[in-house]
Protein backbone atom coordinates (compact mmCIF):
# COMPACT_ATOMS: atom_id res chain seq x y z
CA UNK A 1 0.00 0.00 0.00
CA UNK A 2 2.79 2.37 0.83
CA UNK A 3 4.00 1.85 -2.84
CA UNK A 4 0.79 3.09 -4.04
CA UNK A 5 0.48 5.81 -2.25
CA UNK A 6 3.63 7.24 -2.96
CA UNK A 7 3.19 6.54 -7.00
CA UNK A 8 -0.61 8.45 -6.95
CA UNK A 9 0.55 11.93 -6.79
CA UNK A 10 3.39 11.67 -8.98
CA UNK A 11 1.55 10.63 -11.66
CA UNK A 12 -0.87 13.36 -10.79
CA UNK A 13 1.75 15.88 -11.15
CA UNK A 14 4.07 15.05 -13.26
CA UNK A 15 1.16 13.83 -16.35
CA UNK A 16 3.03 14.05 -19.36
CA UNK A 17 6.56 15.46 -19.00
CA UNK A 18 7.72 12.37 -17.15
CA UNK A 19 11.21 12.76 -15.39
CA UNK A 20 13.28 10.05 -16.02
CA UNK A 21 13.72 9.51 -12.24
CA UNK A 22 12.37 7.34 -9.75
CA UNK A 23 11.28 7.76 -6.38
CA UNK A 24 14.46 7.73 -4.29
CA UNK A 25 13.73 5.78 -1.24
CA UNK A 26 15.90 6.56 2.11
CA UNK A 27 18.90 7.30 0.52
CA UNK A 28 19.96 11.07 0.90
CA UNK A 29 21.96 11.24 -1.95
CA UNK A 30 20.26 9.93 -4.30
CA UNK A 31 17.03 12.51 -3.20
CA UNK A 32 19.89 15.73 -3.61
CA UNK A 33 20.85 14.12 -7.45
CA UNK A 34 16.82 13.98 -7.90
CA UNK A 35 16.20 17.11 -6.93
CA UNK A 36 19.63 18.15 -9.14
CA UNK A 37 17.78 16.27 -12.44
CA UNK A 38 14.48 17.50 -11.76
CA UNK A 39 15.57 21.44 -12.05
CA UNK A 40 16.64 20.29 -15.33
CA UNK A 41 14.13 17.50 -16.80
CA UNK A 42 10.61 18.36 -15.46
CA UNK A 43 8.38 21.52 -17.33
CA UNK A 44 7.62 23.62 -14.71
CA UNK A 45 6.16 27.30 -13.71
CA UNK A 46 6.13 30.02 -11.54
CA UNK A 47 6.29 32.77 -9.45
CA UNK A 48 9.70 32.77 -7.16
CA UNK A 49 10.60 35.17 -4.33
CA UNK A 50 13.80 35.36 -3.46
CA UNK A 51 15.21 37.04 -0.12
CA UNK A 52 18.89 37.69 1.40
CA UNK A 53 18.60 39.61 3.92
CA UNK A 54 15.95 41.72 4.28
CA UNK A 55 16.28 42.23 0.38
CA UNK A 56 13.42 40.46 -1.44
CA UNK A 57 12.89 40.15 -5.26
CA UNK A 58 10.41 38.58 -7.29
CA UNK A 59 10.37 36.66 -10.73
CA UNK A 60 8.46 34.25 -12.78
CA UNK A 61 10.44 31.18 -13.94
CA UNK A 62 8.89 29.23 -17.31
CA UNK A 63 11.02 25.90 -17.78
CA UNK A 64 10.24 23.66 -20.41
CA UNK A 65 12.39 20.21 -21.07
CA UNK A 66 11.67 19.01 -24.86
CA UNK A 67 14.15 16.52 -26.56
CA UNK A 68 16.79 16.40 -24.31
CA UNK A 69 16.68 20.75 -24.09
CA UNK A 70 16.24 23.07 -21.66
CA UNK A 71 14.56 26.00 -22.38
CA UNK A 72 13.18 28.32 -19.50
CA UNK A 73 12.05 32.25 -19.49
CA UNK A 74 13.22 34.43 -16.31
CA UNK A 75 11.46 37.61 -15.87
CA UNK A 76 12.09 40.42 -13.18
CA UNK A 77 8.24 41.28 -11.80
CA UNK A 78 10.31 43.74 -9.65
CA UNK A 79 11.90 47.01 -10.80
CA UNK A 80 12.65 47.75 -14.61
CA UNK A 81 11.26 45.18 -17.09
CA UNK A 82 13.80 42.05 -18.15
CA UNK A 83 13.78 38.84 -19.47
CA UNK A 84 16.47 35.72 -19.83
CA UNK A 85 15.46 33.20 -22.20
CA UNK A 86 17.81 30.11 -22.10
CA UNK A 87 18.30 27.65 -24.64
CA UNK A 88 20.81 25.11 -22.72
CA UNK A 89 23.77 27.42 -21.62
CA UNK A 90 22.99 29.95 -24.35
CA UNK A 91 21.84 32.84 -22.78
CA UNK A 92 19.57 36.00 -24.30
CA UNK A 93 18.35 39.25 -21.82
CA UNK A 94 16.10 41.45 -23.38
CA UNK A 95 15.93 44.60 -21.96
CA UNK A 96 12.99 46.57 -23.87
CA UNK A 97 13.87 50.39 -21.75
CA UNK A 98 17.25 49.88 -23.72
CA UNK A 99 16.12 48.29 -26.58
CA UNK A 100 18.98 45.86 -26.29
CA UNK A 101 19.42 41.88 -26.23
CA UNK A 102 22.54 40.81 -24.67
CA UNK A 103 24.00 37.31 -25.89
CA UNK A 104 25.64 35.68 -22.60
CA UNK A 105 26.76 32.35 -22.08
CA UNK A 106 26.13 30.43 -18.98
CA UNK A 107 28.83 30.61 -16.34
CA UNK A 108 28.08 31.08 -12.70
CA UNK A 109 23.89 32.02 -13.57
CA UNK A 110 22.44 29.93 -11.02
CA UNK A 111 18.45 30.03 -11.08
CA UNK A 112 16.26 28.13 -8.37
CA UNK A 113 15.56 25.64 -8.56
CA UNK A 114 18.68 24.53 -9.67
CA UNK A 115 20.16 25.24 -6.56
CA UNK A 116 23.02 22.36 -6.97
CA UNK A 117 25.14 21.17 -9.56
CA UNK A 118 27.64 18.59 -10.58
CA UNK A 119 27.89 15.23 -8.81
CA UNK A 120 26.12 14.27 -5.91
CA UNK A 121 28.87 12.59 -4.41
CA UNK A 122 31.75 15.13 -4.71
CA UNK A 123 29.58 17.33 -3.11
CA UNK A 124 28.60 14.71 -0.20
CA UNK A 125 32.54 15.12 0.16
CA UNK A 126 32.48 18.65 1.69
CA UNK A 127 28.74 18.24 3.04
CA UNK A 128 26.84 15.92 5.58
CA UNK A 129 23.71 14.92 3.50
CA UNK A 130 20.61 14.07 5.28
CA UNK A 131 16.82 13.22 5.36
CA UNK A 132 14.99 15.72 7.18
CA UNK A 133 11.01 15.86 7.62
CA UNK A 134 8.03 16.01 5.04
CA UNK A 135 6.64 19.65 5.11
CA UNK A 136 3.81 20.48 3.22
CA UNK A 137 4.63 23.63 0.93
CA UNK A 138 2.01 25.70 -1.31
CA UNK A 139 -0.42 22.06 -1.21
CA UNK A 140 2.37 19.89 -1.98
CA UNK A 141 4.13 17.19 0.25
CA UNK A 142 8.04 18.03 0.65
CA UNK A 143 10.89 16.38 1.91
CA UNK A 144 13.40 18.44 3.72
CA UNK A 145 17.05 17.72 2.60
CA UNK A 146 19.78 18.65 4.69
CA UNK A 147 23.45 19.83 3.77
CA UNK A 148 25.47 20.51 6.79
CA UNK A 149 29.31 21.54 5.48
CA UNK A 150 31.64 19.34 7.03
CA UNK A 151 34.06 22.30 7.72
CA UNK A 152 33.59 26.38 8.34
CA UNK A 153 34.66 27.26 4.98
CA UNK A 154 30.57 27.25 2.95
CA UNK A 155 27.13 27.42 4.59
CA UNK A 156 24.67 25.04 5.28
CA UNK A 157 21.68 24.54 3.13
CA UNK A 158 18.07 23.24 3.14
CA UNK A 159 16.43 22.39 0.33
CA UNK A 160 12.77 21.11 0.21
CA UNK A 161 11.85 18.68 -2.86
CA UNK A 162 8.53 18.16 -3.64
CA UNK A 163 7.65 13.87 -3.47
CA UNK A 164 6.68 13.14 -6.48
CA UNK A 165 8.89 14.64 -8.94
CA UNK A 166 11.93 15.76 -6.92
CA UNK A 167 11.66 19.47 -7.92
CA UNK A 168 12.86 21.68 -4.91
CA UNK A 169 9.97 24.23 -3.82
CA UNK A 170 11.95 26.16 -1.15
CA UNK A 171 16.07 26.40 -0.61
CA UNK A 172 17.41 28.11 2.25
CA UNK A 173 20.63 29.10 2.95
CA UNK A 174 21.41 28.86 6.99
CA UNK A 175 24.55 30.98 9.15
CA UNK A 176 26.80 28.92 11.02
CA UNK A 177 24.26 30.21 13.68
CA UNK A 178 21.26 28.58 12.09
CA UNK A 179 19.62 31.73 10.45
CA UNK A 180 18.00 31.91 7.53
CA UNK A 181 20.65 34.27 5.45
CA UNK A 182 18.87 33.75 2.28
CA UNK A 183 15.68 32.05 0.92
CA UNK A 184 14.11 30.77 -2.59
CA UNK A 185 10.54 30.19 -2.76
CA UNK A 186 7.73 29.21 -5.28
CA UNK A 187 4.86 31.11 -4.47
CA UNK A 188 2.79 29.39 -6.98
CA UNK A 189 3.68 26.58 -9.09
CA UNK A 190 2.77 24.53 -12.04
CA UNK A 191 3.97 21.44 -13.81
CA UNK A 192 3.92 19.26 -16.34
CA UNK A 193 1.10 19.33 -18.78
CA UNK A 194 -0.17 22.68 -17.22
CA UNK A 195 2.73 24.60 -19.17
CA UNK A 196 2.82 25.58 -22.72
CA UNK A 197 5.55 25.27 -25.26
CA UNK A 198 4.83 28.84 -25.96
CA UNK A 199 5.39 30.55 -22.46
CA UNK A 200 9.43 30.47 -22.89
CA UNK A 201 9.29 32.39 -25.67
CA UNK A 202 10.37 36.05 -24.63
CA UNK A 203 7.21 38.56 -24.56
CA UNK A 204 9.93 41.20 -26.51
CA UNK A 205 10.73 38.45 -29.46
CA UNK A 206 8.33 40.50 -31.73
CA UNK A 207 9.50 44.11 -31.27
CA UNK A 208 13.11 42.55 -30.24
CA UNK A 209 13.63 42.54 -34.23
CA UNK A 210 14.61 45.80 -34.49
CA UNK A 211 16.57 46.21 -31.01
CA UNK A 212 20.24 45.93 -30.74
CA UNK A 213 22.24 43.12 -30.33
CA UNK A 214 24.94 43.17 -27.59
CA UNK A 215 27.15 39.93 -28.13
CA UNK A 216 30.04 40.98 -25.78
CA UNK A 217 29.18 39.31 -22.90
CA UNK A 218 28.93 35.90 -24.54
CA UNK A 219 32.55 36.59 -26.56
CA UNK A 220 34.10 37.35 -22.94
CA UNK A 221 33.38 34.08 -21.28
CA UNK A 222 35.61 32.20 -23.87
CA UNK A 223 38.57 30.45 -21.60
CA UNK A 224 42.01 32.18 -21.83
CA UNK A 225 44.69 32.12 -19.73
CA UNK A 226 44.69 35.13 -17.15
CA UNK A 227 48.00 34.02 -15.54
CA UNK A 228 46.57 34.19 -11.76
CA UNK A 229 45.84 31.62 -9.80
CA UNK A 230 44.50 30.88 -5.94
CA UNK A 231 47.27 28.68 -3.81
CA UNK A 232 45.11 28.18 -0.81
CA UNK A 233 41.81 26.84 -2.89
CA UNK A 234 39.24 25.64 0.13
CA UNK A 235 38.82 21.97 -0.37
CA UNK A 236 36.20 21.08 -2.89
CA UNK A 237 35.77 23.70 -4.96
CA UNK A 238 37.30 24.04 -8.54
CA UNK A 239 37.82 26.05 -10.80
CA UNK A 240 34.81 26.24 -13.37
CA UNK A 241 36.24 29.29 -16.20
CA UNK A 242 39.00 31.33 -15.90
CA UNK A 243 37.98 34.58 -18.44
CA UNK A 244 38.55 38.05 -19.45
CA UNK A 245 36.06 40.71 -18.67
CA UNK A 246 36.34 44.03 -20.44
CA UNK A 247 34.23 46.65 -17.60
CA UNK A 248 32.75 49.39 -18.18
CA UNK A 249 35.30 52.34 -17.53
CA UNK A 250 38.11 50.53 -17.54
CA UNK A 251 40.77 50.46 -20.10
CA UNK A 252 42.37 46.76 -20.00
CA UNK A 253 40.13 43.82 -19.18
CA UNK A 254 39.94 42.20 -15.32
CA UNK A 255 40.44 38.90 -14.96
CA UNK A 256 37.78 36.81 -13.64
CA UNK A 257 38.40 32.92 -12.52
CA UNK A 258 35.22 31.39 -10.94
CA UNK A 259 34.72 28.03 -8.60
CA UNK A 260 32.27 26.04 -7.21
CA UNK A 261 32.38 23.26 -4.87
CA UNK A 262 28.87 22.37 -6.15
CA UNK A 263 26.50 24.27 -4.13
CA UNK A 264 28.10 27.72 -3.44
CA UNK A 265 30.70 29.45 -5.83
CA UNK A 266 32.38 32.55 -5.87
CA UNK A 267 34.62 34.50 -8.40
CA UNK A 268 38.32 35.78 -8.56
CA UNK A 269 38.17 39.30 -10.10
CA UNK A 270 41.86 40.42 -10.71
CA UNK A 271 42.41 44.63 -11.97
CA UNK A 272 45.75 46.48 -12.64
CA UNK A 273 45.74 49.52 -10.70
CA UNK A 274 47.20 52.57 -11.57
CA UNK A 275 50.79 53.07 -10.63
CA UNK A 276 51.50 54.66 -7.02
CA UNK A 277 47.93 53.56 -5.75
CA UNK A 278 47.58 51.75 -2.62
CA UNK A 279 44.41 48.74 -2.41
CA UNK A 280 43.71 48.70 1.43
CA UNK A 281 42.70 45.07 2.63
CA UNK A 282 39.17 44.58 3.41
CA UNK A 283 36.16 41.52 4.15
CA UNK A 284 33.14 42.30 3.99
CA UNK A 285 29.56 40.75 4.50
CA UNK A 286 26.27 41.37 2.99
CA UNK A 287 23.44 40.54 5.30
CA UNK A 288 22.76 37.65 2.89
CA UNK A 289 25.03 34.82 2.04
CA UNK A 290 27.15 37.37 0.07
CA UNK A 291 31.11 37.89 1.21
CA UNK A 292 33.50 40.06 -0.54
CA UNK A 293 37.42 40.62 0.03
CA UNK A 294 39.30 43.51 -1.61
CA UNK A 295 43.10 43.52 -1.07
CA UNK A 296 46.01 43.74 -2.89
CA UNK A 297 48.23 41.65 -5.13
CA UNK A 298 51.45 42.98 -6.73
CA UNK A 299 50.56 46.12 -8.64
CA UNK A 300 46.80 45.00 -9.12
CA UNK A 301 43.58 44.79 -7.10
CA UNK A 302 42.16 41.32 -6.32
CA UNK A 303 38.30 41.35 -5.78
CA UNK A 304 36.96 37.83 -4.27
CA UNK A 305 33.22 37.48 -4.07
CA UNK A 306 30.77 35.18 -3.67
CA UNK A 307 27.92 32.69 -1.76
CA UNK A 308 30.75 31.64 0.73
CA UNK A 309 31.61 33.28 4.47
CA UNK A 310 33.91 35.93 4.58
CA UNK A 311 36.96 33.83 5.62
CA UNK A 312 36.52 31.99 3.17
CA UNK A 313 36.94 34.85 0.76
CA UNK A 314 39.34 35.83 2.57
CA UNK A 315 41.65 32.78 2.62
CA UNK A 316 41.39 32.74 -1.15
CA UNK A 317 41.95 36.90 -1.53
CA UNK A 318 45.30 36.47 0.25
CA UNK A 319 46.55 33.24 -1.73
CA UNK A 320 45.84 34.95 -5.02
CA UNK A 321 49.59 34.93 -6.99
CA UNK A 322 50.87 35.08 -10.44
CA UNK A 323 50.93 31.40 -12.29
CA UNK A 324 54.22 29.49 -11.78
CA UNK B 1 2.06 53.30 -5.97
CA UNK B 2 4.97 50.07 -4.83
CA UNK B 3 6.11 52.45 -1.64
CA UNK B 4 2.58 53.48 -0.92
CA UNK B 5 1.68 49.48 -1.02
CA UNK B 6 4.38 49.20 1.58
CA UNK B 7 3.44 51.69 3.76
CA UNK B 8 -0.05 50.76 3.59
CA UNK B 9 0.98 47.21 4.71
CA UNK B 10 2.51 49.03 7.64
CA UNK B 11 -0.24 50.69 8.47
CA UNK B 12 1.78 53.96 8.39
CA UNK B 13 -0.99 55.88 6.04
CA UNK B 14 -3.83 57.80 7.48
CA UNK B 15 -7.51 56.51 6.81
CA UNK B 16 -8.01 59.01 3.95
CA UNK B 17 -4.33 57.88 2.47
CA UNK B 18 -5.40 54.13 3.20
CA UNK B 19 -8.57 54.38 1.25
CA UNK B 20 -7.59 55.81 -1.56
CA UNK B 21 -4.49 53.53 -1.72
CA UNK B 22 -6.43 50.35 -1.44
CA UNK B 23 -9.03 51.86 -3.88
CA UNK B 24 -5.95 51.94 -6.31
CA UNK B 25 -4.91 48.72 -5.24
CA UNK B 26 -8.15 47.10 -5.64
CA UNK B 27 -8.78 48.17 -9.50
CA UNK B 28 -5.87 47.05 -10.78
CA UNK B 29 -4.96 43.70 -11.06
CA UNK B 30 -1.22 43.77 -10.90
CA UNK B 31 -1.12 45.86 -7.37
CA UNK B 32 -3.64 43.27 -6.45
CA UNK B 33 -0.80 40.51 -7.10
CA UNK B 34 1.80 42.46 -5.52
CA UNK B 35 -0.09 42.83 -3.01
CA UNK B 36 -0.61 39.05 -2.42
CA UNK B 37 2.89 38.73 -2.93
CA UNK B 38 4.18 41.25 -0.31
CA UNK B 39 1.90 38.66 2.24
CA UNK B 40 3.35 35.87 1.14
CA UNK B 41 6.82 37.15 1.48
CA UNK B 42 6.28 38.67 5.25
CA UNK B 43 4.49 34.22 5.65
CA UNK B 44 7.22 32.83 4.09
CA UNK B 45 9.98 35.33 5.92
CA UNK B 46 8.62 34.46 9.28
CA UNK B 47 8.99 30.91 7.77
CA UNK B 48 4.58 30.50 8.35
CA UNK B 49 3.63 28.18 5.37
CA UNK B 50 0.81 27.52 3.30
CA UNK B 51 -2.33 28.45 6.10
CA UNK B 52 -0.75 31.67 6.05
CA UNK B 53 -0.76 32.19 2.17
CA UNK B 54 -4.24 31.19 2.08
CA UNK B 55 -4.90 33.65 4.61
CA UNK B 56 -3.94 36.54 3.04
CA UNK B 57 -5.29 35.37 0.08
CA UNK B 58 -8.97 35.88 2.49
CA UNK B 59 -7.68 39.48 3.69
CA UNK B 60 -7.55 40.00 -0.30
CA UNK B 61 -11.07 39.31 -0.77
CA UNK B 62 -12.24 40.89 2.10
CA UNK B 63 -10.31 43.74 0.81
CA UNK B 64 -12.76 44.39 -2.02
CA UNK B 65 -16.15 43.56 0.26
CA UNK B 66 -15.03 46.05 3.00
CA UNK B 67 -11.60 47.96 2.11
CA UNK B 68 -11.96 51.00 4.38
CA UNK B 69 -13.34 48.31 7.93
CA UNK B 70 -10.39 45.88 7.41
CA UNK B 71 -7.32 47.85 5.92
CA UNK B 72 -6.44 49.96 9.02
CA UNK B 73 -6.47 47.61 11.22
CA UNK B 74 -4.60 45.38 9.79
CA UNK B 75 -1.21 45.39 11.50
CA UNK B 76 1.80 44.24 9.83
CA UNK B 77 4.87 43.34 12.34
CA UNK B 78 7.22 46.06 11.50
CA UNK B 79 10.12 44.62 9.89
CA UNK B 80 7.77 42.93 7.18
CA UNK B 81 7.07 46.29 6.29
CA UNK B 82 10.59 47.00 5.64
CA UNK B 83 10.34 43.36 3.97
CA UNK B 84 7.70 44.79 1.53
CA UNK B 85 9.61 48.04 0.94
CA UNK B 86 12.72 45.98 -0.13
CA UNK B 87 10.53 44.12 -2.42
CA UNK B 88 10.87 46.76 -5.05
CA UNK B 89 14.35 46.46 -5.52
CA UNK B 90 16.46 43.97 -7.75
CA UNK B 91 19.41 42.01 -6.86
CA UNK B 92 21.78 43.06 -8.41
CA UNK B 93 21.07 46.59 -6.43
CA UNK B 94 21.72 44.34 -3.38
CA UNK B 95 25.41 45.83 -2.98
CA UNK B 96 24.42 49.32 -3.17
CA UNK B 97 23.53 50.02 0.38
CA UNK B 98 26.34 48.76 3.34
CA UNK B 99 29.83 49.35 1.43
CA UNK B 100 30.48 52.03 3.54
CA UNK B 101 32.95 50.48 5.10
CA UNK B 102 34.51 49.05 2.40
CA UNK B 103 34.33 52.29 0.41
CA UNK B 104 36.96 53.82 3.40
CA UNK B 105 39.24 50.74 2.43
CA UNK B 106 40.57 51.96 -1.17
CA UNK B 107 41.94 54.46 -2.90
CA UNK B 108 40.23 55.64 -6.09
CA UNK B 109 42.37 54.60 -8.67
CA UNK B 110 41.43 57.61 -10.51
CA UNK B 111 42.74 60.19 -8.26
CA UNK B 112 46.80 60.09 -7.92
CA UNK B 113 47.17 62.82 -5.63
CA UNK B 114 44.30 61.42 -4.05
CA UNK B 115 46.44 58.00 -3.71
CA UNK B 116 49.08 59.85 -1.47
CA UNK B 117 46.15 60.83 1.36
CA UNK B 118 44.64 59.35 3.98
CA UNK B 119 41.55 56.73 2.86
CA UNK B 120 40.10 58.54 5.41
CA UNK B 121 40.40 62.08 3.75
CA UNK B 122 39.07 61.40 1.04
CA UNK B 123 35.80 63.16 -0.03
CA UNK B 124 32.82 61.12 0.54
CA UNK B 125 30.89 62.16 -2.65
CA UNK B 126 34.09 60.59 -4.71
CA UNK B 127 34.70 57.05 -2.43
CA UNK B 128 30.84 56.23 -2.59
CA UNK B 129 30.82 56.54 -6.73
CA UNK B 130 33.96 54.33 -6.66
CA UNK B 131 33.53 51.67 -4.46
CA UNK B 132 29.54 50.97 -4.91
CA UNK B 133 30.33 50.77 -8.50
CA UNK B 134 33.19 47.73 -8.59
CA UNK B 135 31.93 45.76 -6.39
CA UNK B 136 27.85 45.83 -7.89
CA UNK B 137 29.92 45.52 -11.14
CA UNK B 138 31.83 42.59 -9.75
CA UNK B 139 28.32 41.23 -8.46
CA UNK B 140 26.28 41.11 -11.77
CA UNK B 141 29.05 40.01 -13.42
CA UNK B 142 29.48 36.83 -10.97
CA UNK B 143 26.13 36.49 -11.02
CA UNK B 144 25.13 37.14 -14.25
CA UNK B 145 22.37 39.16 -13.34
CA UNK B 146 20.07 40.78 -15.82
CA UNK B 147 20.58 44.46 -14.80
CA UNK B 148 19.77 47.03 -16.83
CA UNK B 149 22.13 49.45 -14.96
CA UNK B 150 24.67 47.45 -16.22
CA UNK B 151 23.44 47.63 -19.64
CA UNK B 152 26.18 49.02 -22.24
CA UNK B 153 26.05 50.44 -25.23
CA UNK B 154 28.27 48.84 -27.47
CA UNK B 155 28.97 52.19 -29.47
CA UNK B 156 29.76 54.48 -26.44
CA UNK B 157 31.09 52.30 -23.51
CA UNK B 158 31.98 55.83 -21.95
CA UNK B 159 28.69 56.53 -20.96
CA UNK B 160 28.12 53.31 -19.14
CA UNK B 161 32.06 54.11 -17.19
CA UNK B 162 29.22 56.02 -15.18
Amino acid sequence: MRGLAATLPWLALAGAALPAVAAPGNDPLAWLQRAADSARTTTFAGTVVHMTGERTSTSRITHIFLSGSEHEKIESLDGPRREIVRHNEDLQCYYPDAKTVRLDRRVTARFFPAVVAGPVASIAENYTVKLGEVERVLGQDCRWIHLDPRDALRYAQRLCAELGSGLVMRARTLSRKGQVIEQFTFTDLRMGPHVSRGEVKSTFYGQSKDWRTDTQPRDEVKEVDTGWTVTALPPGFRKVKEMARRMPGRDKPVSQIVYTDGVASFSVFVEPVAAGARVAESTQTEEGDLSVFVGPVGESQVTVLGEVPPATAQQVGRSVARRP
Amino acid sequence: MTQELSTLMDGELDAHEAERAIRTVCGNEELKQKWHDYHVIGDALRGDGPGRTALSRRIMAALEEEPTVLAPKRRIPVNAGRIAFAAAASVATVAVVGWMGLQQGRVPENGPAMAKGSPAAQPAALASTTQPAHVNEYLVVHRQLPNADFYRPVSNTAAAGR
